[in-house]
């Protein structure tokens, strides 16, 4: 019996961002309204195959950030990669995207991440504009908006940080 | 320093230790993995189902089969714990990894309900402060939409401002053009109002045929009559007269009292201004003298006189701020004033130059040289008898203007 690859991704990002609801979008296909917020972790596995290989991918759903409460980086241990999230309609999460970010990095290295604006169907809302994406991208940061609620940019964000993950 | 020091810890009682064990497991899932050190799973027990490990199978790599421990294994410090973890759907645990020997435990005590609890306090903290950041971000858009509102304010008051002025302008301009439809045949007035053609009002100067005329006697007459027989009087002559004015396309100039001056040649141009004033006279001699025997009938001698003259005259709005009307000025329409003084009743005197001009559609008869105030050399002037042979040639004006 081969073992199928396995990596651990972890959800960063301030509260309310909607990593429970990327996740629950990429592994479920479903979206809900109603928010319930995460407290500790949740697990979740999603077999993901690229090219000829079945990875799966363990991913610890963490609880949001706020200004009080600072990140439990233990969850973190052992994580092959991480996806940053943000609220493109809150732009105070974006800062807090690139703080942990920093935090991570001071803790366990340079790990792949990707950076996921959500709540791209907000557009009434939404305060990023395509010069600030532009100008992270240019900052050599893996940058993507995406909606939980319709599913844009979901699958191709995770997909792509598996494949760098295994390089 | 007296007081006794703290009880030693003492081991404690059996029953104790047995309640405490009773109270910490109580209605929670525990379950446990020993692995041994090539991580191979060695052993299982206690509620694994909760967790849904119940398919575990010893002697294979555990992290295959317990995929929460991917990356955690083997341990980089023990005892190492990582709490509240959702391990399946509904089902919380904290996770105590110990090594013993060469062994890795992991124990999992579930802490569902401790979850629950403070899941529902971080939710009201997180709901509030929603709220508050979705109020504030409608505040500063409200603020937006009334800055917003207010710009727009300005520019509404300043589109009134404008439009005040312009519907003052067009007033003005529609007062202009009124004025000049008083002074010209209706059609006329209402070709150059549509062509909206301000430069007619400049004053330039233009060759005219001007006629004057006014009544004999009126001034007896009104100084004896009653007023309303004055003004019926005058009714009645303004009625016969404006409209035989229109039909010629004569430019009305004043009309003061019995006396009215009427021009030719602007500012509609047209080519026989001199044969046409002669006719609009004769027309005007006929109308009056019908009136005339009326009044006559009636007690009262009124007569009517005629002068025309041909000439250079300046023309345009004349007059001064708030009062100005489109006149002519100059030596002809003096000229025609005062050979319009020197006629006799039924008489339309014309200066030589009309004189010659008309010769050949009106019966002159010369009347020899008149000497006129404001000019110093005495005038050749003739009287007009009539229009030779029905003559009624009139060329009727192009709607052009010079
Ligand atoms: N319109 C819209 N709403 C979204 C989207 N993603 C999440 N939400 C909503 O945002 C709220 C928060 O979503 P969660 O997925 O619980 O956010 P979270 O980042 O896991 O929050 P914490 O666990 O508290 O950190 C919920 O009401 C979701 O329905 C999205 O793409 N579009
Ligand atoms: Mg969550």
């Amino acid at each position: 019996m081969t073992m199928a690859v396995q990596k651990k991704i972890c959800m960063l990002g301030g509260f309310s961002v909607g990593k429970t609801s990327l996740v629950k979008r990429y592994v479920e296909s479903v979206f809900s309204e109603t928010y319930l917020t995460t407290v500790g972790v949740k697990i979740d596995k999603k077999a993901v195959v690229l090219g000829d290989k079945t990875v799966n991918l363990i991913l610890w759903d963490l609880a949001g950030e706020d200004d009080m409460s600072s990140l439990r980086l233990s969850y973190m241990r052992g994580a092959a990669g991480y996806m940053l999230v943000a609220d493109g309609t809150r732009p105070a999460t974006l800062e807090m995207a690139l703080s942990l970010r920093k935090r991570v990095e001071a803790e366990y290295g340079q790990l792949p991440f990707a950076l996921l604006i959500n709540k791209k169907d907000l557009t009434e809302q939404w305060t990023v504009t395509d010069a600030d994406l532009g100008k992270l991208r240019g900052d050599g940061w893996w940058v993507q908006s995406s909606s939980a609620r319709t599913g844009e940019g979901v699958d191709d964000a995770f997909a792509d940080l598996a494949t760098r993950i295994l390089g | 320093m007296d007081s006794p020091p703290p009880p030693a810890s003492a081991p404690l009682p059996a029953q104790v230790l047995e309640r405490l064990r009773t109270l910490l497991l109580a209605d929670r899932a525990v379950a446990w993995l020993r692995m041994d050190e090539a991580l191979l799973l060695a052993a299982a027990g206690g509620d694994l189902g909760a967790y849904g490990l119940d398919a575990l199978e010893p002697g294979k790599p555990v992290v295959e089969q317990v995929h929460l421990l991917e990356g955690l294994l083997p341990l980089v410090e023990s005892p190492y714990f990582v709490p509240s973890v959702e391990v399946i759907k509904g089902r919380v645990a904290d996770l105590h990894f110990w090594l013993d020997g060469g062994e890795t435990w992991l124990v999992l005590l579930e802490v569902t309900s401790e979850r629950d609890m403070a899941r529902r306090l971080q939710q009201k903290a997180y709901d509030m402060t929603l709220l508050q950041e979705r109020e504030a971000a409608l505040n500063r858009q409200l603020e937006a939409a009334r800055r917003e509102l207010e710009a727009a304010h300005e520019e509404v008051k300043r589109w009134n401002r404008t439009l005040e002025e312009r519907v003052a302008a067009q007033v003005a301009e529609l007062e202009r053009m009124n004025k000049l439809k008083r002074f010209l045949a209706p059609s006329i007035a209402e070709m150059l109002m549509s062509s909206g053609d301000e430069n007619i009002l400049k004053r330039h100067r233009r060759d005219i045929a001007t006629l004057f005329c006014d009544l004999r006697g009126f001034t007896a007459f009104s100084e004896n009559a009653e007023p309303e027989e004055v003004s019926e009087l005058l009714q009645d002559y303004h009625a016969a007269l404006v409209p035989l004015i229109q039909a010629y396309e004569g430019t009305l100039d004043r009309f003061v009292g019995d006396g009215l001056m009427v021009f030719f040649n602007d500012p509609v141009p047209c080519p026989d201004s001199t044969e046409r004033a002669v006719r609009l006279a004769v027309a005007m001699r006929e109308a009056v003298a019908a009136l005339a025997a009326a009044w006559r009938k009636r007690g009262h001698q009124v007569g009517f006189g005629i002068g025309i003259a041909q000439g250079f005259a300046t023309l345009g709005q004349i007059g001064f701020e708030g009062r100005f009307d489109y006149s002519a000025i100059g030596t002809v329409v003096n000229t025609a004033a005062r050979l319009c003084e020197q006629a006799k009743d039924g008489q339309i005197l014309v200066t030589s130059r009309v004189a010659t001009v008309v010769a050949e559609m009106a019966e002159l008869a010369d009347i020899g040289m008149l000497t006129v105030k404001g000019l110093s050399r005495p005038l050749a002037v003739s009287n007009v008898l009539g229009l030779k042979g029905g003559d009624q040639k009139v060329v009727w004006l192009g709607r052009q203007t010079h």
